[in-house]
């Protein structure tokens, strides 16, 4: 059998086309048990995310191209959608490629940002998907669990997911490299704009305990209070309250510095030298640049941010080239683990058919033989069976051999001489 | 026991190896490795210690050959403590390196030869506590060196806002203050004591306790370089950049006390 992916991602076509492209869980059962006929389309499945559509099949072996184009076909039936309207957007990968596709789609290396850890349960979900439909057998099966290997593999000896990439996570990434845990901290939000609020949510997800909220309009402070729980302080004294905070993060729509240098050094004797990280996120800026340069203080203001991100997506590039070498020696593991399942059958059947010629021999002869122990009996069965197995031995290894070396015709050949059809 | 310190030294290379790499490629695999190698290197080196002992009857801490093989173990227990307690584990690939230089040295290093000199030395008990405590002081210093650095090196990191390849390999600034703190504090502790095991056992030798020789001297400025630092963190005045570059100060001065004395001669030159 052949495994042949065919579908479009985020970097083939625009969304324009994916959307109309996708399957939602229920048509994917319905669609797979149309497709999937057993003869030629053996079995399927179909990974349908906002990034991509695809579908994985196992095709019979020479049935590609007609197979090929049930698919096609099948797409533009059971999405109404002509297929000169997405036929050039669409790519097609067979046997090996088709399986270094699918390794690194669920590895999040073929994501828009690498490394996102959704993918994997996106791929995970079209599988079960595929269970309930009754369209994964022997072949994807195996296909997935292996998928499911490589992915876990990636995520744990490379770092490609480590390094946050998105703006507002910032806080808490950097946050990180100077107090370790966020566990107790207190976070100040100056300002109540929408990317403050973002960051003080996953500083408040990842542990940070007590939160104030300083804004010139208070209403718009205790609207966020009643989400997040903390408390509201006076925009106009914050000093008292800026010697409390661990974080401070700034968002307002202010045009000069709220968060004065004055305002920092009174607040820095109360703290007794215990450092703090500020994040500016205002343009123009809210926070004085001077204070960045105190010591203990740490001021990030947004294009330090997008330094960081710029800086971690790099690193995960990086990581990502380990991951394909990883993925890369992976399919080849694949592609063997599969021709030893392929000729399996054709193996057992062979000693099956053997064994099977010496045990009848042995009953017609056995009258002859006269009165025998039980294990006279056995041992004249062992012997027979292990002379056939020790002259058996040399094809089948020569078998494995030539299906190892993809040499159809040895193999053919040597089943014809024997007599064995699957 | 050359062979069995030979061991050791394979031993301290294929951690250090991987505890490079590990932080270098960031590969977590790699220190299962580098952890299991330095264990048994631990092993051996205690046994190889033992050995020594036995065999040539005095204490393993007085000549050249003893005193570098000693100072890696020490170090080796001191990354030990750290890693245990804090996971830090960018500290062994500065560490373990040493380690492995220490040991190849002490390889090279002919054993001392007046071995009835150092048996008695070694027959009051006093001395060797008194060296002892003063090498696992050494290894504490050694971290709030190193723990320093990596706390400068992260600072200016953050603070310049380059996020190089050290900003994704270190420990964040708290951690390695912490590290940096407590090891300062046991240092000192073991410093203070080191000495005080030493006055007292020279005195009972000679009758006096203070010789003015060169390695007292620095020990002394040691001493008091490492009280400052502490008593500055406690009180908070001074923090962060400059206690950092205080225990890298520190650590040159713990040099100059553990060679000086070599160079400059004096009473603590026995070998």
């Amino acid at each position: 059998m052949s495994i042949v992916l065919i579908g479009v991602n985020h970097k083939s076509a625009p969304v324009e086309v994916r959307e109309l492209l996708a399957f939602s869980d229920q048509a994917c059962t319905e669609g797979l048990r149309n497709l999937i006929d057993g003869e030629i389309l053996r079995e399927g499945l179909i990974v349908s995310t906002c990034n991509r559509v695809e579908i994985v099949t196992a095709m019979a072996d020479g049935q590609s191209r007609e197979g090929t184009d049930r698919v096609t076909n099948f797409l533009s039936d059971s999405r109404k959608l002509p297929l000169k309207l997405f036929d050039r957007h669409l790519y097609n990968h067979t046997d090996a490629d088709a399986v270094m596709h699918l390794f690194r789609v669920a590895s999040s290396l073929d994501s828009m940002v690498v490394g996102e850890p959704q993918v994997l349960g996106q791929v995970r979900r079209a599988y079960s998907l595929a269970l309930e439909a009754g369209t994964a057998g022997r072949v994807l099966n195996r296909l997935i669990h292996h998928t499911f290997r490589v992915a876990k593999r990636v995520r744990s000896e490379t770092g490609i997911a480590a390094n946050a990439v998105s703006l507002s996570y910032m806080a808490v990434e950097l946050g990180k490299k100077i107090f370790d845990s966020l566990a107790g901290q207190t976070v100040m939000l100056v300002g109540a704009g929408e990317m403050a609020e973002l960051s003080a949510r996953h500083l408040v997800n990842g542990g940070a305990s007590r939160l104030l909220i300083a804004n010139r309009n208070e209403d718009a402070a205790r609207r966020l209070v009643q989400e997040f729980g903390g408390e509201v302080v006076d925009f106009n004294h914050m000093a008292p309250h800026l010697a409390q905070a661990d974080f401070v993060i700034c968002s307002t729509g202010a045009d000069e510095y709220v968060v004065t240098e004055a305002l920092v050094r009174e607040a820095l004797g109360q703290r007794r030298n215990r450092p703090a990280c500020f994040i500016d996120m205002s343009v123009p800026r809210n926070v004085d640049p001077a204070i960045g340069k105190m010591p203990n203080m740490f001021l990030f203001d947004i294009d330090d941010l997008e330094a960081v991100v710029t800086s971690n997506i790099r690193e995960r590039e990086r990581e990502a080239e380990r991951a394909e070498l990883i993925v890369q020696s992976e399919v080849m593991q694949f592609q063997q683990s599969l021709r030893a399942m392929d000729i399996g059958p054709a193996m057992g059947a062979l000693r099956h058919k053997l064994q099977e010629i010496a045990r009848t021999e042995l009953g017609r002869q056995r009258a002859r033989l006269g009165e025998l122990t039980p294990e006279q009996e056995a041992a004249i069965e062992a012997l027979l069976v292990s002379t056939v197995n020790k002259i058996s031995h040399p094809v089948l290894t020569q078998m494995r051999r030539s299906f190892e070396a993809s040499d159809a015709e040895t193999l053919q050949s040597l089943r014809d001489v024997f007599g064995i059809d699957e | 026991m050359r062979s069995l310190l030979l061991a050791v030294l394979a031993a301290y290379v294929v951690a250090a190896i991987h505890s490079v790499l590990a932080f270098i490629n960031k590969r977590r695999s790699l220190l299962r490795v580098s952890d299991l190698a330095l264990a048994a290197g631990f092993v051996l080196h205690t046994a190889a210690l033992i050995a020594d002992w036995v065999v040539d009857g005095h204490y393993p801490l007085f000549f050249p050959r003893e005193t570098l093989s000693f100072l890696a173990w020490t170090l080796v227990a001191a990354y030990a403590l750290v890693l245990y307690r804090y996971r830090a584990r960018a500290l062994g690939s500065f560490t373990l390196p040493l380690v492995c230089l220490l040991t190849f040295v002490a390889l090279l290093v002919r054993s001392g030869s007046d071995a009835t000199k150092a048996t008695g030395l070694s027959a009051t008990w006093l001395f060797p506590i008194h060296t002892t405590l003063l090498f696992f002081a050494y290894a504490a210093f050694f971290v709030v060196f190193v723990a320093s650095v990596m706390y400068l090196l992260q600072e200016r990191e953050l603070k310049l806002k380059t996020f190089g390849a050290v900003f994704h390999r270190l420990p964040s600034l708290t951690t390695v203050n912490e590290i940096a703190t407590t090891s300062a504090v046991t240092g000192l502790t073991l410093l203070t004591v080191g000495i005080v095991t030493g006055m007292l056992w020279s005195s009972a030798r000679d009758g006096r306790v203070w010789h003015n020789d060169p390695k007292e001297i620095f020990a002394a400025l040691t001493w008091s370089l490492y009280f400052l630092l502490i008593v500055y963190r406690s009180t908070a005045r001074w923090r962060g950049r400059r206690a950092a570059w205080m225990g890298v100060a520190g650590f040159a001065l713990v040099l100059c006390t553990f060679f000086g004395a070599r160079l400059m001669g004096g009473y603590h030159v026995f070998g």
